[in-house]
């Protein structure tokens, strides 16, 4: 019972409900599936899947700006045929897709998702910290968890008894460990300026300092493409490439199975993105504002919060105006039932961009400091959400620029060949990020840093 | 004589990779963010509910140009018969009721299973009497027989869908009708 005791029930809460950040990922993959497919479409000035659509009382046919379309094919993934090749190992075969996907419940474990909460409860100050698991080597758990994730790409490739499938597992197992050496070498520059493994430090030296990709721009270099390598992603993707091995370690899947294989290498984008953030761009820091500051004037942070919101909302209207505008001008048939489907989504923006507004508003006019300090200096719990919330926010930002760059670069890139693939990692980028700790470490040595 | 092409041998920041890639992305990237920000640019077409625009000078299903009495001009000579690549042309005459006429059409066939869209017909005319400007570019049929046009069916245009043609306007329901008709001076059966 002391276990239950040492905390109070405020504390209890926020440290499980911290829990829900395991299904970050999963999120994720709902938001990447159709950011991949949109902007995929876009970078080849074609539009996107944009057909199905859900039929709504007054709006008519509702396409969500065609996220629709990702819901039927989920579906349709979901209800198909599970089914196992003549002579596959039958356990493996099946259990080799949850791997990947089951790892990434794990990863953001170790992720600080906010800036440590101090604030007073009960006449006691409390500290909860940003991650689910404050370890002191954080990083290093979180490095072994994503390559576990090459686990179930080599199981299924032995298990489904294909050589495709062998010759794509043999493929991605060379390419983890080549990429995972090179991954952890270029990040060690940082770790040396940081002088920790947690990722807590390493972020909040990033915020006192400067930020990873400012201090080390190098092995920001190095450290994304080695981390692009290590999701098997285009370019490289050299594991399915289709031209040589079909779809590589997953040509025998079908169904859910390869859907699991599909959002498991989702998820692993999104934990990539989120390393990336947190190592190299200063995490859940605001830029150019430290966390005392922001706490200072939590009113008008806020403020500002909402208005930007509220700005995206107005310009969300305003690209909807006018493309209705030239819609309705045109001589397309079923304008008249589109325009209908627009009118939901003004009203959406419309009413997002006055709530955004008033409540910006509201803060900044009635947000006093003396809801935000206890009289011993110490924040109330009001602040320490409101900055817990607005870290979260800053993060999940940076997480989807890195994302973005994940997809931007598999569209733009033609895939490598295999062997330049490891001419890549083992003779350049790995060489560099030698180098690259070596200088580090002596510059560091010589400034009087750690 | 074999022609020998010498390729340019790439420099070496080309040999670099890394400002080539940078260059590709922000290629991407302007494709991505006009897709995104300029949506309605983007040169799809929802197709069918969007037609694309076709010009009249563009070869597409055939029509025979009307006399302003509403006979067709067509007077059996055969010549597009004779110039069709494909064979896809029947024609039959028989004897004209208009005595400065000899001949006129009995059965105009086109099998547009078989035709190649060539427009040497329409060359050929020496009466400019087919024309290919209808726009109809969307050929769907139950049947094979259904893709043959008879007469009845390449003569039945309305003037109205051509404004800008004059010729077109001489036919009945034409502006230029009654202005046609009293140049001809007599009313031709």
């Amino acid at each position: 019972m002391d276990i239950i005791e040492s905390k109070s029930w405020v504390e209890w809460l926020i440290t499980i409900a911290k829990f829900a950040f395991c299904f970050v990922p999963v999120l994720y993959i709902l938001l990447l599936i159709p950011m991949e497919r949109r902007g995929a479409g876009f970078m080849q000035d074609r539009q996107g899947p944009n057909r199905s659509y859900i039929k709504v009382p007054y709006f008519g046919r509702i396409r969500l700006l065609g996220y629709v379309q990702n819901m039927c094919d989920g579906t349709k993934l979901f209800f198909k045929e599970m089914f196992a090749p003549k002579g596959a190992s039958k356990f493996l075969y099946y259990v080799a897709p949850a791997i990947p996907f089951a790892i990434v419940f794990l990863s953001p474990c170790v992720i600080p998702w906010f800036g440590p909460m101090v604030f007073e409860w009960g006449g006691k100050v409390v500290t909860i910290s940003g991650s689910i698991l404050d370890s002191d080597v954080g990083i290093l758990l979180l490095f072994g968890f994503s390559s576990l994730s090459a686990y179930g790409a080599v199981l299924a490739g032995w298990a489904s008894k294909s050589k495709y499938s062998y010759l794509g597992s043999l493929r991605t197992s060379a390419m983890t460990i080549s990429y995972e050496v090179c991954q952890g070498l270029s990040m060690m520059g940082l770790l040396v300026l940081a002088g920790s493994f947690s990722l807590t430090d390493i972020v909040s030296w990033q915020e006192h300092h400067v930020w990873g990709i400012v201090a080390q721009p190098v092995a920001f270099f190095c450290f994304l493409i080695a981390t692009i390598a290590e999701t098997g992603r285009a370019p490289f993707d050299v594991a399915e490439g289709e031209p040589e091995l079909v779809a590589g370690y997953h040509t025998e899947y079908g169904a859910m199975q390869f859907g699991l294989f599909y959002m498991g290498e989702y998820s692993h984008i999104c934990i990539s993105s989120f390393l990336v953030a947190t190592l190299f761009l200063g995490g859940y820091s605001v830029p150019f504002v430290t966390t005392e500051t922001m706490q200072a004037h939590m009113g008008g942070s806020l403020a500002i919060l909402c208005w930007v919101l509220a700005f995206l909302a107005l310009a969300f209207l305003h690209m909807m105006h006018r493309y209705s505008k030239k819609l309705a001008a045109s001589r397309q048939s079923n304008k008249n039932v589109i325009l209908q489907e627009y009118k939901l989504y003004k009203l959406v923006g419309w009413v997002a961009a006055l709530v955004f507004i008033a409540a910006g508003v509201a803060s900044w006019m009635f947000y006093t400091p003396e809801m935000a300090h206890t009289a011993a200096g110490v924040n109330t719990i009001g602040t320490a959400l409101g900055t817990a919330a607005i870290h979260l926010l800053v993060l999940v930002v940076k997480s989807v620029m890195f994302c973005w760059v994940w997809i931007w670069v598999r569209w733009t890139l033609p895939r490598f060949r295999y062997d330049h693939v490891m001419n890549l990692g083992w003779k350049i980028i790995l060489n560099i990020a030698i180098l690259n700790l070596v200088v580090t470490a002596v510059v560091a040595k010589l400034l009087g840093g750690n | 004589m074999a022609r020998v092409i010498k390729q340019k041998p790439m420099t070496i920041i080309e040999r670099l990779y890394i400002f080539e890639a940078m260059r590709g992305l922000w290629t991407t990237l302007k494709h991505a963010a006009r897709g995104l920000f300029r949506y309605e640019e983007l040169p799809t077409i929802s197709y069918p509910e969007g037609q694309p625009e076709v010009r009249n000078s563009y070869r597409a299903k055939h029509r025979l140009m009307l006399r302003p009495d509403g006979t067709p001009r067509c007077v059996a000579c055969g010549m597009c018969a004779a110039a069709c690549p494909a064979h896809c042309i029947f024609i039959e005459a028989t004897q004209s009721d208009d005595p400065r006429i000899e001949k006129r059409v009995m059965r105009f066939d086109i099998d547009h299973l078989v035709c190649v869209f060539c427009g040497l017909c329409a060359e050929a005319c020496p009466v400019d009497a087919l024309r290919m400007d209808t726009k109809q570019i969307v050929f769907e049929h139950r049947k094979r027989e259904d893709f043959v046009a008879h007469l009845a069916d390449l003569t039945d245009w309305d003037p109205k869908d051509y404004p800008e043609d004059a010729q077109s306007q001489m036919a009945p329901g034409g502006t230029k009708n009654a202005e046609a008709r009293k140049v001809w001076g007599m009313e031709v059966k």
